[in-house]
């Protein structure tokens, strides 16, 4: 073996054990990540919309959301996930504010930021009536705080 | 009885510890002995310039491991089992509250006495040439025991748990570009559920004690390396300090004495080299101040260990480990605090989750790995380094003044009251 093959096989072969090495790591990060998820749905149905009362809002503990209904507008869904560091705000009726336990955000009855260190304003969700009359809640699909669903 | 006189001889295989050859050979044949040197300087066990705090982390190492173990008999990591396991652990299993209580503080002590280790380490200038690789080693060890802290913390799967963890892993999300997926990657999913106990679990019992085995192992062996432990400056004579303030600095140090060995002396000469050594090498008349290793070190250590195990075992008694309600995610409680060493980081989190709990703790770890690099005064000198000890003081007094306004000026919803007030949460 001459000294030019010696040094393209030595090349050849760093270069092969290096990207086995990188590939290999790259596996087990990509283990790492779940491909599947044992969490609750993002689309869901909520039930009928006789079910939720008018004036203050239903707290959903499982699915983390508030179900506004409005005599004249219809229906909106809040998320109760904090947009600091996702603790479950609460609704306080006396002041139509969302409190966050955790480090003092509070959002406004639209969910703008009044206070406190949350980034953003917390989230609306798709609300939409399917074939069988319920109410379907989609998690993926956020709206604009003036969504309404007309029933 | 010669049999057994034979056994035990080919078990320590050494002279009688009344000899000279007996006290080294007692260090030096043993596996778990002979991470110490023969001898001892004198000084370097004083209890008032080390306190002991490496020994005693060390140790209380040693009881998170042993009480650990005992745990895992009992506890299944999956909610909800994982919470019944608790309660199981707390009012069935003989001595279980015991042993959690003894797992919990002796956390929250191993915690504090790391901390004060890397402060002697500080303040003594022992980070200083040849020793920086050590002071990283250390900082390593400070972030893995605070890592362990924090996968603990889920286990119970009570309310506390689960909140901790919740702001916790989002404070990471807030990591830019790759902090979305690294708390996926923690989790295992998007909210803190199954997958993420499982993770932390595996965390907890295998990923990070092995690397804090791993690296106490380099920790201790660099000790010995770098010349053993750092000597106070004010035992030694003005000559030798002048020489111990510029080791290894660039000044023009005359070339270390070779002493001839005297003549009842024996050495193991491994290899003959040239150039001079890297660690710290002693003088004749200081081989004189220094003492066996047995009895005075190993009598002191074994004090030590017992002091640590009884006053863990003693507070164990007294006060039992927390545990919660369930973990309920629609319900977070107010105020939902972190364990009291991650308070200063939340506090600084409520005024900015980007700035506070990702932009100012990583420039503090960044500044402490580069202390030992940044530093180039080659003085130990306190008077010296007035610099170094008010930044490094600022350091300190910062992260306690921030851990004692989030442990004891936080009321719901995180306002500012102060500790003699009582507040009771407004209702929705």
């Amino acid at each position: 073996m001459n000294r030019r093959a010696f040094l393209s096989w030595g090349a050849a072969g760093f270069v092969t054990l290096c990207s086995g090495v990188a590939v290999s790591l790259g596996a087990v990060v990509r283990f790492l990540v779940p491909d599947v998820f044992y969490e609750p749905p993002q689309v869901f149905k909520i039930g009928n919309p006789a079910d939720f009362p008018y004036g203050p809002p239903t707290f959903l503990t499982d699915e983390k959301i508030f179900v506004f209904r409005d005599r004249d507008r219809g229906f909106a869904v809040a998320s109760a996930v904090c947009t600091h560091l996702g603790c479950t705000v609460a609704y306080f009726q006396s002041d139509h504010h969302f409190h966050c336990p955790c480090h003092g955000s509070v959002f406004g009855p639209n969910g703008r930021v009044l206070h406190g260190p949350a980034p953003r304003p917390l989230n609306w969700f798709e609300v939409t009536m399917t074939r069988d009359g319920q109410l379907r809640v989609d998690k993926d699909k956020t709206v604009p705080s003036s969504y309404r669903l007309m029933v | 009885m010669n049999l057994f006189r034979e056994v035990w001889q080919s078990i320590v295989r050494r002279d009688p510890l009344s000899t000279d050859k007996g006290k080294s050979e007692l260090v030096f044949h043993n596996v778990w002995l002979h991470i110490h040197p023969a001898k001892v300087k004198k000084e370097n066990l004083r209890f008032r310039y080390t306190f002991y705090l490496g020994f005693i982390t060390f140790f209380l190492f040693l009881i998170l491991l042993t009480t650990g173990i005992a745990l895992m008999f009992y506890y299944r990591p999956y909610p909800p089992v994982a919470y019944q396991d608790m309660k199981d652990l707390q009012f069935v299993v003989f001595m279980g509250s015991f042993l959690r209580a003894m797992h919990r503080w002796a956390a929250h002590a191993m915690v504090v006495c790391v901390f004060l280790h890397m402060c002697r380490v500080f303040y003594t200038a022992s980070y200083k040439k040849p020793r920086q690789f050590n002071w990283v080693v250390g900082v390593l060890l400070l972030l893995l025991t605070l890592g362990l802290s924090f996968t603990g913390y889920l286990l119970p799967w009570d309310q506390l748990a689960y909140w901790a963890i919740t702001v916790g892993t989002n404070i990471g999300s807030y990591a830019p570009i790759i902090g979305g997926q690294l708390r996926e990657i923690l989790l295992g999913g998007h909210t803190v559920g199954e997958a993420a106990l499982i993770r932390f679990y595996v965390l907890h019992v295998a990923i990070l004690p092995s690397l804090v085995i791993l690296l106490t192992i380099v920790h201790f062996w660099r000790i010995r390396k770098d010349g053993g432990l750092s000597r106070p400056l004010w035992k030694l004579k003005a000559k030798k300090t002048e020489a111990l303030v510029t080791i290894g600095a660039p000044a023009d140090v005359a070339p270390l004495k070779t002493v001839a060995a005297s003549q009842d002396k024996t050495y193991g000469l491994m290899e003959v080299v040239t150039g001079k050594p890297i660690f710290e090498t002693i003088t004749p008349e200081e081989e004189e101040d220094a003492v066996f290793s047995y009895p005075y070190a190993f009598f002191r250590e074994a004090i030590a260990l017992m002091v640590t195990v009884t006053s863990i075992m003693a507070i164990s008694l007294y006060f039992h480990a927390p545990l919660e309600e369930m973990a309920n995610p629609a319900k977070t409680p107010n105020p939902a605090k972190a364990p009291w060493y991650f308070l200063g980081l939340q506090e600084l989190v409520s005024h900015s989750a980007l700035l506070g709990g990702v932009v100012a703790p990583a420039l503090m770890v960044l500044a402490l790995l580069a202390i030992p690099y940044f530093d180039r005064n080659p003085s130990r000198r306190p008077g010296d380094r007035k610099w170094a000890i008010w930044l490094f003081t600022i350091f300190v007094v910062a992260n306690l003044v921030l851990i004692v306004i989030g442990t004891f000026f936080r009321g719901p919803g995180w306002a500012f009251v102060p500790p003699w007030v009582h507040v009771v949460a407004r209702a929705e």
